[in-house]
C-alpha cells in the first residue's frame, strides 16, 4: 500500500430538499478492492456519479491523490485515470469488442501509446480473446460485463469504479468476474466496488464501506462491518423498532 | 495511428491509387458528354464524402450542408474583385482559400450551440441554418445573390474547360478522401465512431467529444465549400439559386446512406451508381427518369437498409455462419 489514492471529505448532496449523500468521507488505500454496499437508494450510485464528475457534490471535497477533483468535467476526471464500469453495460453495440476496447485505451490515461498492447492485456484478463471479432451487440450480460471492465481496464486507470459487475449473473459468471478483479488488483489498480452480491463482496473486498440512508455508518474489514449491529439493523430493519 | 491504418488498408489504397490514374486518363477518351458526366460524380463523390467526416463518421447528420457550398461560392466570388491585379489563376486560388476560410468561420461561429443539438434536432436546425443563410444572401442586395455574380474566366484558352473542370474536381476528391481517410485511421476517428455510438459513454471514457465534434463540423464546411467554389467557377455564373440547392444537401445524405454511412467508399459508391443511373441509364427517358430515381432509391433502401457496403459485409458474415447466438 502506498498511502491513499482517493479521499472524500465531509461530502454531502442534496437533490433539492432531499439529502441523497449526507457528510461522507472515505479514504481509499491504494492497491487495494474497496466494497461499497447498503440497501437500495443508500446513495451508492449518487456516490459513483460523484467521483466520477457526473454530479457535483453540494458541500465536501473529493480528492484524487493530490488534485481536487470535484469540480473537474467528467473528461478530465477519465483522462486523469479513473474508470467506471456501468451496471447497465454500455458498450457500443455495432462495434466488434476489440474496436469497444480500443476506444478505452484510446482515450484513457494510456494515451495513444501501445495501444495495440494494452488492448490485447485488457482482452487477456477479462478472457474475451476468442470474441474479439465479434459485435458487442451479440454478448451474453456476463460477457458484456467482462466487456465494460475490459473497456475501462484498457484505459490504465490508476482507480476502476465497477457498479454491480454481478448483478444478475449465476455463481459461475460471479467466480469470473471475482477472478478478474483479483488480478486487476494484482495489476496494481485500486478498485471501488458497489455490490449486492455479498459472497463477491465478501471474497474481494480489503475494506468495506456501508452507506444507509446517504450515511457512513460503518466502515472496516468485512468481518466486521458483518457483524456490526447498525449493519445488520440497516439490512434486516431495527428488531426494537419491529417491535414498538 | 496513421501508419497503422495505411498498414491495414493498403489494399484499399492501392485500389484508390489505380482508379485515381484511371479517372485521370478517363477525359483522353471520354465524349464531352461523359466528362461531364464525370464531373457530377466527383463533384457528388467529393461532396457526400465532406459530408461523411461529420454525419457518417461522428453520425452528426446536416440537413443543410448547402449552406458551405453557397457561402464559399459567394465569398470566393464577391472577393473577385479586390484580386483583379492577380493573374486568373492565381485570384482564383487565393479566392478559393479565402472561401474555404468563409466556411470555416461560419462552422466555428455556430458550431459550439448547434452541436450541443442530437439527432434529428441538429439536422433540423441545420436545415435552418441553411435557408437564413440562403435568404440573407438573396435579399441583401449588396451580396449580389438574386442579381447573380459573373465569374472571370480562369481556363487557358488551349484547354476544354469541362475537361479543366474534371480534373479541379477530380483534385477536390482526392484531397477530400485523403483527410477523410487520415481522420478515419486516427485516434480522432475513433473518437468520432464513439460519439456515433453512444456520445455520453465516449465522453466518460475521456473523448473529448465537444472538440472533435467542432474541428469535423469545421473541416467538413471548409471541404463542402471548396466544392462549392470550384462548382460555381464551373459554372461561369451564379445566383443565390444556383448554389444554395437543397438537392445538393439532400443527395450528400443520400449517397453517403446508399453506399454505406460511416465508410469511405460509400458515399464514392453511392455518387458513382446514382450519376451513372439517372445521367446516363435514365436520361434516355426524360419524362419518367425522376418518377424511376424516387422508386430506385425507395428499392435500396428497402433492400439494404445499411446501405450497398453494409449489404456486402451482412452476406459475408451470414456466409461464414456468424449468426448473433
Amino acid at each position: 500500500m502506498t498511502g491513499t489514492i482517493l479521499s472524500l471529505r465531509n461530502v454531502s448532496k442534496h437533490f433539492r430538499g432531499l439529502v441523497a449523500i449526507n457528510d461522507v468521507s472515505i479514504d481509499l488505500a491504494a492497491g487495494t478492492i474497496s466494497s461499497l454496499i447498503g440497501p437500495n437508494g443508500a446513495g451508492k450510485s449518487t456516490l459513483f456519479n460523484l467521483i466520477t464528475g457526473y454530479l457535483a457534490p453540494t458541500t465536501g471535497t473529493i480528492h484524487f491523490g493530490d488534485l481536487r477533483i470535484d469540480r473537474m468535467p467528467t473528461q478530465r476526471i477519465a483522462a486523469l485515470g479513473i474508470a467506471r464500469a456501468f451496471q447497465i453495460a454500455k458498450p457500443f453495440p455495432e462495434l466488434s469488442v476489440l474496436d469497444n476496447v480500443r476506444i478505452g485505451a484510446l482515450f484513457g490515461k494510456s494515451g495513444a501509446r501501445d495501444v495495440a498492447r494494452v488492448t490485447a492485456e485488457a482482452l487477456d484478463v477479462t478472457g474475451l480473446r476468442e470474441l474479439a471479432d465479434r459485435p458487442a451487440l451479440s454478448l451474453t450480460v456476463g460477457y458484456l460485463r467482462r466487456l465494460e471492465l475490459a473497456r475501462a481496464i484498457a484505459a490504465r486507470p490508476e482507480l476502476l469504479l465497477a457498479d454491480e459487475p454481478c448483478a444478475g449473473l449465476n455463481h459461475t459468471e460471479t467466480d469470473e468476474i471475482v477472478a478478474i478483479l483479483r488480478r486487476v488488483r494484482a495489476a496494481g489498480v485500486t478498485i471501488l466496488l458497489v455490490e449486492h452480491d455479498m459472497t463477491a463482496v465478501m471474497a474481494v473486498s480489503d475494506q468495506v464501506f456501508v452507506l444507509d440512508a446517504g450515511t457512513k455508518i460503518a466502515e472496516g474489514s468485512a468481518e466486521t462491518v458483518k457483524q456490526d449491529p447498525r449493519v445488520i439493523a440497516a439490512y434486516l430493519g431495527d428488531a426494537s423498532e419491529d417491535a414498538a | 495511428m496513421l501508419r497503422e491504418g495505411i498498414a491495414a488498408h493498403r489494399r484499399w489504397i492501392v485500389a484508390s491509387l489505380v482508379a485515381i490514374v484511371l479517372l485521370a486518363l478517363a477525359p483522353l477518351w471520354l465524349a464531352p458528354f461523359h466528362v461531364r458526366v464525370g464531373q457530377q460524380f466527383l463533384l457528388s463523390a467529393g461532396l457526400a464524402l465532406a459530408w461523411t467526416i461529420l454525419g457518417g463518421f461522428a453520425g452528426y447528420w446536416s440537413f443543410g450542408h448547402a449552406a458551405f457550398i453557397g457561402l464559399g461560392a459567394f465569398s470566393a466570388a464577391l472577393s473577385m474583385p479586390a484580386l483583379a491585379g492577380l493573374p486568373p489563376l492565381a485570384a482564383f486560388l487565393v479566392a478559393l482559400a479565402i472561401g474555404c476560410i468563409a466556411c470555416g468561420v461560419l462552422a466555428a461561429a455556430i458550431a459550439y450551440p448547434i452541436l450541443r443539438l442530437r439527432g434529428i434536432y441538429f439536422a433540423i436546425a441545420m436545415l435552418g441554418v441553411s435557408q437564413v443563410v440562403a435568404e440573407l444572401n438573396n435579399n441583401l442586395d449588396f451580396l449580389k445573390g438574386s442579381m447573380g455574380v459573373t465569374l472571370p474566366a480562369i481556363v487557358p484558352r488551349a484547354i476544354d474547360p469541362a475537361t479543366w473542370f474534371y480534373y479541379a474536381f477530380l483534385i477536390a476528391t482526392v484531397l477530400t478522401l485523403a483527410i477523410a481517410f487520415a481522420v478515419k485511421t486516427s485516434r480522432i476517428g475513433h473518437g468520432l465512431v464513439a460519439i456515433r455510438e453512444d456520445e455520453d459513454t465516449a465522453r466518460m471514457l475521456g473523448v473529448p467529444t465537444e472538440r472533435y465534434k467542432i474541428m469535423m463540423f469545421v473541416l467538413s464546411a471548409m471541404l463542402a465549400g471548396l466544392f462549392g467554389i470550384i462548382y460555381a467557377w464551373s459554372l461561369g455564373y451564379i445566383t443565390s439559386g444556383s448554389v444554395y440547392r437543397t438537392d445538393f444537401s439532400l443527395n450528400m445524405i443520400v449517397y453517403s446512406l446508399l453506399g454505406g454511412i460511416g465508410t469511405l467508399i460509400g458515399p464514392i459508391i453511392g455518387a458513382l451508381l446514382m450519376v451513372v443511373l439517372t445521367q446516363v441509364v435514365l436520361g434516355q427517358l426524360l419524362d419518367i427518369h425522376m418518377m424511376l430515381t424516387g422508386i430506385l432509391l425507395v428499392a435500396l433502401v428497402l433492400l439494404a437498409p445499411r446501405g450497398l457496403t453494409g449489404f456486402v459485409r451482412e452476406r459475408r458474415r451470414a456466409r461464414r455462419g456468424e449468426g448473433a447466438p
